[in-house]
């Protein structure tokens, strides 16, 4: 077991230097630079080359990039991940007070995906054809095929026009008042669980589908066991499987889509802030941001193969 | 579409001759004589409620602290609330120049000195005298900044020789040549030039753009802030300015321009005022009972700019051939639910000096509403110049904005249809278009450009000037350089007033880009708030301090 967490760990470790590696590049090959979101278009019109230089030094930029990178690697070591360009914030700071909002968003939406996806994936699974299950293939392709920010924006609309209704302006974190954050997380959790949730019915279905055609499914109702018992105790666990990998893979999918998603509701989170930042190019949040969403989609994948053998006993680890 | 044509073309006449009356009244009025100078200070008005909390939603957050520094209203419009100036702008009618921190001033007879007598027993936030010397010292600042710190409004005082503290409450300003009164008394009441305290800059050797809540004299005081979110003030108790501000606290909620969330957080009241909302809001605002919607022009102009340096676009009949084909009514039109424009030329159309816009879109070529005329001289242009078969493959830098995607498209089909100019368009991130525009990576771009201040000697210099910081076009004209040397120099308000008619008519035959549109400001409120009208602002930089502003519940 420790083994094969060591090895899954340096799995993940090498895998996030890659990321940091591309995410670095990617951002200093990019055209452009931060000095018109610093100076304005009739400032950045009117420096002069020199003075440009001299600002870009005085951000760091003009270092040759192994000593940018290293110094990036060193801050990450140390917890500070650096400061904003233009503010001075430390990223540790946004972090801290956004990413909270954000982190409820994705639980939220996870638990909105499962509680929807299962129920709807055993209903398809055990009555297949039938019209319940049309009606649950339907609507999961349904918000599958809609895009969380789309659907999002409507449901901003909607609840504005009809009942003149939007949500608070500044992040309000769960133990400052409870149904502030409520109003502020619930709208995103909901759009994007019910996207993860019709993957998830849908897995959920197909999966079922094969093992309610096992021997022991047909023995265990052989046995007289009721319907709900046949399903929560011996078809479900050993469905579950695929739709565990797959809430993985999917909780990657929350992450990139809360950046949108949040963006739609107008949700101060750190997808917000990562917008904001892309357009700012403030590069030392941005790489910051999107290295933390990538260690969080690492840290779950890992977690998720560990998960495994909780699930099922005949999984041991080498 | 006509009907909100119409309503448009109404509206827009309307401002025109209200401003253009004021501004009758205001070049009329002599520069304030010590005792009507003090008169005109703004008072506190005794029928407005004291107290409650103000609720502005304002662009998104700056991107540094140094207001100075900055050239976006992201700066202004948040930390404005807590700074004065020398003068200002009455915040009634946001055009008048009244005293602010100087009580009074004198210009001499040859206007070659300005001095100002400063108010005495202001203190900054922090506790400390307002004297002369940090009036030197922000000016100083802005007319010679140090090494390291850019600030745009430096050219405004590029005649200053010397600032001299005459004794702890006057200062003089001493110029090498005269300007035209208005220019220096506009560029002194600038919003952008806010005092702050000596000590402030030599304590952080003169950049401020990472120092939050530097101490001002202003009505309101730093209290807290969250970045991309909100920054709050509260009323400053001892505000030289008895009886002012009324209002106790002030929450400035950083917002993206133009965007459905700001309508959204003003129509459902999460906001007791918006600025900068997007058409759609602002109509919805308007209809709405207990709100009310004003618009003003902004010191923005959007503009095609054509790369002289490529053939055949250096030849300005082609360029005028180009400028002619533009149905400038319709460009306006097609971005009417992203962002309120107006027509107009290579002057700002709603300032005092440049051709009444009446005059423009009934009178002049290629501003009118039917466009045949001038697309029948355009094609005699091509054909003169030796084009009658049109261009083929011209390059179009697309500025990535919304109204640029929209108007590119549109643009592309008026003169693909009128001269068969075909255009390929190449749509970059907006850092990256001013870098190629800089480096003359494009034959066609479109962008916008903005100045601190509607005179023409702001900007003449920089949009049209040889070497100017956004001549991007790389046009040049002896003529209209030595007019606009002249315009500068000139102090005569008629004489000037007419040279600019002149520099206008040089502008047209030879255009050095094609005017799209002006912007306009389209701000909201409910009307709990009083105060405040903004209808006769001249843009979005001077009048932002919400000290006359009150809240009746």
């Amino acid at each position: 077991m420790r083994k094969y967490l060591l090895r899954r760990a340096a799995f993940g470790l090498s895998t996030l230097i890659g990321v940091s590696l591309i995410i670095f590049v990617v951002l200093r090959i990019l055209p452009g630079d931060p000095l018109v979101a610093m100076f304005g278009l009739e400032g950045f019109a009117k420096l002069a080359p020199d003075d440009r230089a001299r600002i870009m030094e005085d951000l760091g930029l003009s270092d040759p990039l192994p000593v940018q990178y290293a110094r990036w690697m060193h801050d990450i070591t140390t917890g500070s991940l650096g400061r904003s360009f233009f503010r001075g914030e430390k990223v540790s700071e946004i972090i801290l007070h956004r990413g909270p909002l954000s982190a409820e968003i994705g639980l939220l939406a996870v638990l909105i995906s499962w509680l929807v996806g299962l129920p709807v994936g055993i209903i398809s699974a055990f009555r297949p054809n039938s019209l319940s299950d049309n009606v649950a293939r339907s609507l999961s392709i349904l918000f599958l095929a809609i895009p969380g920010f789309w659907l999002g924006m409507l449901i901003v609309l909607a609840t504005l026009f009809w009942f003149n209704y939007k949500t608070p302006l500044v992040v309000v974190h769960l133990w400052q008042d409870p149904w502030a954050n409520l109003q502020l997380i619930v709208g995103p959790a909901i759009v994007l669980g019910l996207g993860q949730g019709a993957y998830i019915a849908r897995m959920a279905r197909s999966c079922l589908l094969e093992v309610i055609r096992e021997d022991y499914v047909r023995t265990a109702r052989a046995k007289g066991l009721k319907e709900a018992l046949v399903v929560m105790r011996h078809a479900l666990p050993n469905a579950l499987l695929p739709v565990i990998t797959l809430s993985g893979i999917l909780m990657g999918f929350v992450l990139g889509g809360s950046v949108a998603v949040e963006q739609a509701f107008g949700v101060p989170g750190l997808g917000r802030a990562l917008v904001v930042a892309v357009i700012e190019r403030d590069t030392i949040v941005v790489q910051n941001l999107v290295m933390l969403y990538a260690v969080i989609f690492v840290f779950i994948n890992v977690a998720v193969d560990l998960s495994y053998a909780w699930l099922d006993p005949r999984i041991r680890y080498r | 579409m006509s009907r909100h044509a119409d309503l448009d073309r109404r509206t827009f006449l309307k401002r025109v001759g209200a401003a253009g009356a004021g501004a009758v009244i205001a070049s009329r009025l002599p520069a304030p004589d010590p005792a009507s100078a003090q008169d005109a200070t703004v008072k506190a008005d005794p029928s407005a409620r004291r107290g409650g909390t103000l609720r502005f939603g304002v662009h998104t957050a700056p991107a540094h602290f140094d207001v100075h520094q900055s050239g976006t209203v992201a700066n202004i419009g948040a930390q404005s609330p807590m700074y004065d100036y020398l003068i200002r702008r009455d915040p009634r009618d946001g055009q008048t120049i009244i005293p602010d921190l100087a009580q009074r001033w004198e210009i001499s007879p040859d206007g070659k000195k300005y001095t100002f007598h400063l108010r005495r027993g202001v203190k900054f936030h922090d506790g400390a005298d307002f004297t002369a010397e940090d009036v030197k010292a922000t000016y100083e600042r802005i007319a010679s900044p140090p090494k390291g710190v850019v600030i745009p409004r430096t050219p405004l005082f590029s005649a200053v020789t010397d600032i001299v503290a005459l004794d702890p409450y006057r200062i003089e300003f001493r110029l090498k040549e005269a300007r035209p009164r208005p220019f220096m008394l506009g560029a002194f009441a600038s919003g952008w030039n806010i005092i702050v305290r000596k000590k402030t800059l030599e304590d952080n050797a003169g950049n401020l753009r990472q120092v939050m809540a530097y101490p001002g004299t202003g009505p309101f005081r730093h209290v807290s802030r969250k970045d991309k979110e909100v920054w709050i003030m509260e009323r400053n108790p001892d505000y030289w300015n008895k009886g002012l501000p009324y209002v106790d606290r002030l929450e400035v909620y950083h917002m993206p321009p133009f965007s459905p969330e700001l309508g959204s957080a003003l129509l459902t009241g999460k906001l007791d005022y918006g600025r900068l909302l997007d058409p759609v809001s602002w109509r919805k605002a308007k209809e709405t009972p207990g709100m009310t919607a004003a618009e003003f022009p902004q010191s923005v102009i959007q503009a095609v700019f054509i790369n002289n340096k490529k053939a055949p676009l250096g030849d300005p009949r082609v360029r005028r051939a180009m400028h002619l084909a533009l149905d400038r009514h319709a460009l306006v039109d097609v971005v009417r639910d992203v962002a309120p424009m107006l027509v107009g030329g290579f002057v700002y159309p709603f300032h005092e000096l440049s051709t009444p816009a009446a005059e423009l879109v009934s009178k002049r070529l290629g501003y009118q509403k039917d466009t045949k005329a001038a697309v029948q001289e355009a094609k005699r242009l091509m054909a003169e110049a030796g084009h009658a078969g049109g261009i083929k493959n011209l390059t179009f830098l697309v500025r990535d904005a919304a109204t640029f995607k929209l108007w590119s498209v549109a643009i592309q089909a008026m003169l693909k249809e009128t001269l068969n100019i075909e255009t390929n368009l190449r749509t970059v991130q907006i850092s990256q278009w001013f870098e190629e525009a800089a480096a003359g990576n494009f034959d066609l771009g479109i962008s916008a450009i903005v100045s601190t201040l509607m005179d023409p000697s702001d900007y003449f210099s920089a949009w049209y000037g040889k070497d100017g910081p956004q001549n991007y076009s790389n046009w040049t004209n002896p003529a209209f350089h030595d007019l606009a040397s002249q315009i500068e120099r000139e102090v005569d308000d008629g004489r000037r007033k007419t040279m600019v008619r002149q520099a206008e008519e040089i502008l047209e035959k030879d255009p050095p880009l094609l005017p799209v549109s002006y912007e306009k400001i389209y701000d909201a409120w409910h009307n709990k708030v009083r105060g405040q009208n903004p209808s006769t602002f001249f843009g979005i930089y001077d009048v932002v301090r919400w000290d006359t502003v009150w809240v009746t519940s």
